[in-house]
C-alpha cells in the first residue's frame, strides 16, 4: 500500500466567528464546533479551549489526544468503523495537521485521568506539552447511563471533532509531503530487500474493559485474532483509542497515528532492514485468549519468515504476560525480539519492573520508569478540573497540595512513559 | 442456572451484584486485595486452575481494594504449576508496594468496583465460547 502523507504546518489556535486555516493559524467558531457534540443527550455540556507550548496551563483529566487528518486521496476516510463507514484505509493521500491536537477532557470515572502541562517541569514529559492544542472539555449528563456509555460519547466526540477540524486542511497544500509503502510478500523478496533481515513489528494492543480497551476499524480489539495490517492503515485512523487508564502508558489516538516504531522502521526500510509488515495483537484478561493470541503472533512471524521483530507493549500489570509470552514464542521460533515497555520499579526504582519475565526477555527497551515523583508547580490556567487529582492513578490522598501544585509519581502525565517510545526524554 | 466450568472468586459487592444470577461466585466481602489473592491461592493448592490473569490491567493493584478471579470449578488431582506461578507474582506485586497511600474516597471506590467488575465482563465471552477450559 501507498499513502502520501501531507503536511499542514500548525503554528497556532485561535478563536473567532468562522473556520479556516489562515497562515498556519487554526481559526476555530468554537459556538459552530460545539454544537454537534452536544447533539449527543449524554453529555451536558461542553467547550473548547486553547492551550499553546509554554503557556502556564494545565490540561486534566484528559482522555485522548487525537491529530486531525483529512483522507483527500484513495478510498476510505479517516476513522474508519468510527467516524467514517468502513472502507480500507491507508493508500493514497492524506492530509496532516502537523503541530496540532484536539484534546479531550473531562471525567468519566472518578479516577485514573492524565495530565498536560504545557510548561515547566511536566511538560518534559509529555509529548503533547510541544502541541497548540484545541481541548474539548466535556461533562456528562447524570441520567443513570453507564460509565461504558459516557466513554463512548466522549470518545466518539473527540474522533467526530477532531474529522471536522481535519477538513479545513483538505483543499491546502502541504508544507511537506512524505511517501510511505509498504511491501507485498513478493515485493518484500526483491532483489533490492532479499538480503536484508526480515523485520515486523508487533503492536500490542490493550483490550480489557471499560477505559482499558482499543478499536480497530471499529471492532472491539478484545474480539479478534491477532492479524495483520498495513502500517499505512494505521495512519489513516484505522486504530483508536478507548484507553487512558493509567495515563502514562496509554497509546492515545495521536500515538497510533504516529506510531514511531513504524517511523523509524520506514526510515530504515530497505537501508539496514526489510520492514515486512505489522501484527497487531489483543491483551485480554482470560488466560486462554493471551495463549491463543501469543501463538498466533508467532505463527504470523513463522509464516512471514522473519529474522527479527520489534514488539511494543501497552499498560501494565497483566499485560505484561502477554508481553513475555509473545517474546517467549518469538524467540522460540528463533526470531530475534526486542521489546519496548515501561516499568514499575518503585519510587526508589529498586523493584522488580515487570509482573512477568523470561530469559528469552534479554532485549528491552524501557520508556522510564512510571513510579517515579515529580513535583508539579501550580499553572496560572487548568482547562478541566483538578477534582480528580488526588483520585488518579500516581496520585494519592494529598497529592494536590493547597497552592494547586501536585506531587505525584509519573503515571499521572500522558504519554509520559509511552511504550511504542514516543517520548520526548532519552538517556540515550 | 446450568453448571458453568468456571466460577469467579471475588470481595467486589458490584461484581456479586450484577454477576450474581449468572456466574457462580464466591464471594468474600471481607477480604482485602491481599486475602483474595491468597484465597485464589488456597484454591490453586487444591487443585484449582486460574482462568484469568490475577493482576489487574493498569489499575495499580496497591490502590484497588477489590479483585475478581476466575477459576476453574472443578479441582483436578494435582496442582497446576502455571497457576501457582501466576498467583505468587500476582501477591508478589502487590507486596513490593504495601508502603503506598490507599484511596477511601467513596465515589472513587463504586469506580474501582466498577473497572473490576468490567475487566471479569470482559472475560465471560471468552470463557463461555470455549469448550476446555
Amino acid at each position: 500500500m501507498k499513502l502520501e502523507l501531507g503536511y499542514i504546518d500548525i503554528k497556532g489556535i485561535r478563536f473567532d466567528d468562522y473556520n479556516a486555516i489562515e497562515d498556519g493559524v487554526l481559526v476555530v467558531n468554537p459556538d459552530e464546533l460545539v454544537k454537534p457534540v452536544l447533539e449527543d443527550e449524554l453529555i451536558k455540556s461542553a467547550h473548547f479551549e486553547i492551550a499553546a507550548p509554554g503557556e502556564s496551563v494545565r490540561i486534566t483529566p484528559v482522555k485522548d489526544v487525537i491529530e486531525p487528518r483529512v483522507k483527500v486521496e484513495g478510498p476510505g476516510a479517516i476513522f474508519p468503523g468510527m467516524i467514517a463507514k468502513v472502507d480500507t484505509v491507508g493508500s493514497g493521500r492524506t492530509h496532516v495537521m502537523r503541530g496540532m491536537a484536539v484534546v479531550t477532557a473531562g471525567p468519566i470515572v472518578g479516577f485514573q485521568e492524565g495530565i498536560i502541562d504545557m510548561t515547566g517541569p511536566g511538560a518534559d514529559y509529555s509529548p503533547f506539552s510541544q502541541l497548540h492544542n484545541l481541548v474539548l472539555v466535556m461533562e456528562m449528563q447524570d441520567n443513570g447511563a453507564t460509565a461504558h456509555e459516557y466513554e463512548k460519547a466522549a470518545r466518539m466526540a473527540g474522533l467526530a471533532t477532531a474529522a471536522r477540524v481535519g477538513e479545513l486542511a483538505r483543499e491546502l497544500v502541504p508544507d511537506e509531503v512524505e511517501v510511505f509503502e509498504t511491501p507485498t510478500i513478493a515485493q518484500s523478496y526483491s532483489d533490492e530487500l532479499k538480503d536484508l533481515p526480515r523485520v515486523a513489528y508487533v503492536m500490542m494492543l490493550q483490550s480489557q474493559g471499560l477505559l482499558h480497551d482499543t478499536y480497530c476499524y471499529g471492532v472491539d480489539v478484545k474480539r479478534t485474532l491477532t492479524t495483520m495490517i498495513s502500517a499505512t492503515e494505521v495512519m489513516d485512523g484505522a486504530i483508536v483509542s478507548g484507553n487512558c487508564v493509567s495515563a502514562c502508558d496509554k497509546n492515545t489516538t495521536y500515538h497510533h497515528l504516529n506510531n514511531p516504531v513504524i517511523q523509524d522502521l520506514f526510515k530504515q526500510h530497505g537501508k539496514t532492514l526489510n520492514y515486512v509488515g505489522t501484527i497487531i495483537t489483543n491483551e485480554n484478561v482470560y488466560l486462554a485468549d493471551k495463549l491463543r493470541s501469543s501463538d498466533w503472533t508467532a505463527k504470523l512471524a513463522d509464516f512471514l519468515s522473519l529474522d527479527a521483530a520489534i514488539v511494543s507493549q501497552e499498560g501494565f500489570g497483566n499485560p505484561d504476560t502477554d508481553l513475555i509470552l509473545n517474546c517467549k514464542k518469538l524467540e522460540a521460533k528463533g526470531v530475534k525480539t526486542v521489546i519496548i515497555t515501561d516499568e514499575y520499579a518503585g519510587q526508589d526504582g529498586k523493584s522488580q519492573s515487570l509482573a512477568d519475565a523470561d530469559v528469552a526477555a534479554d532485549a528491552v527497551v524501557t520508556g522510564g520508569n512510571a513510579n517515579e515523583l515529580i513535583l508539579l508547580p501550580p499553572m496560572d490556567r487548568v482547562i478541566g478540573c483538578l477534582d480528580y487529582v488526588d483520585k488518579i492513578a500516581g496520585g494519592h490522598d494529598g497529592s494536590l497540595r493547597p497552592d494547586g501544585s501536585i506531587e505525584a509519581e509519573l503515571q499521572v502525565i500522558t504519554g509520559s512513559t509511552n511504550e511504542m517510545g514516543f517520548n520526548r526524554l532519552s538517556a540515550r | 442456572m446450568s453448571a458453568k466450568a468456571y466460577k469467579v472468586v471475588t470481595n467486589n459487592p458490584l461484581v456479586k451484584e450484577r454477576l450474581d444470577e449468572s456466574v457462580e461466585l464466591y464471594f468474600f466481602e471481607e477480604d482485602t486485595h491481599r486475602d483474595l489473592l491468597e484465597r485464589v491461592r488456597d484454591f490453586v493448592h487444591k487443585g484449582y486452575r486460574i482462568l484469568t490473569h490475577p493482576l489487574a490491567g493498569s489499575v495499580k493493584p496497591w490502590e484497588t481494594p477489590y479483585r475478581s478471579v476466575m477459576i476453574t470449578a472443578e479441582k483436578e488431582d494435582k496442582i497446576d504449576i502455571s497457576s501457582l506461578e501466576m498467583i505468587e507474582q500476582a501477591i508478589f506485586a502487590l507486596e513490593k508496594s504495601k508502603a503506598r497511600p490507599v484511596v477511601l474516597n467513596e465515589k472513587v471506590l463504586v469506580d474501582f468496583q466498577l473497572i473490576d467488575l468490567s475487566l471479569i465482563q470482559s472475560a465471560l465471552p471468552s470463557a463461555e465460547a470455549q469448550g476446555r477450559h
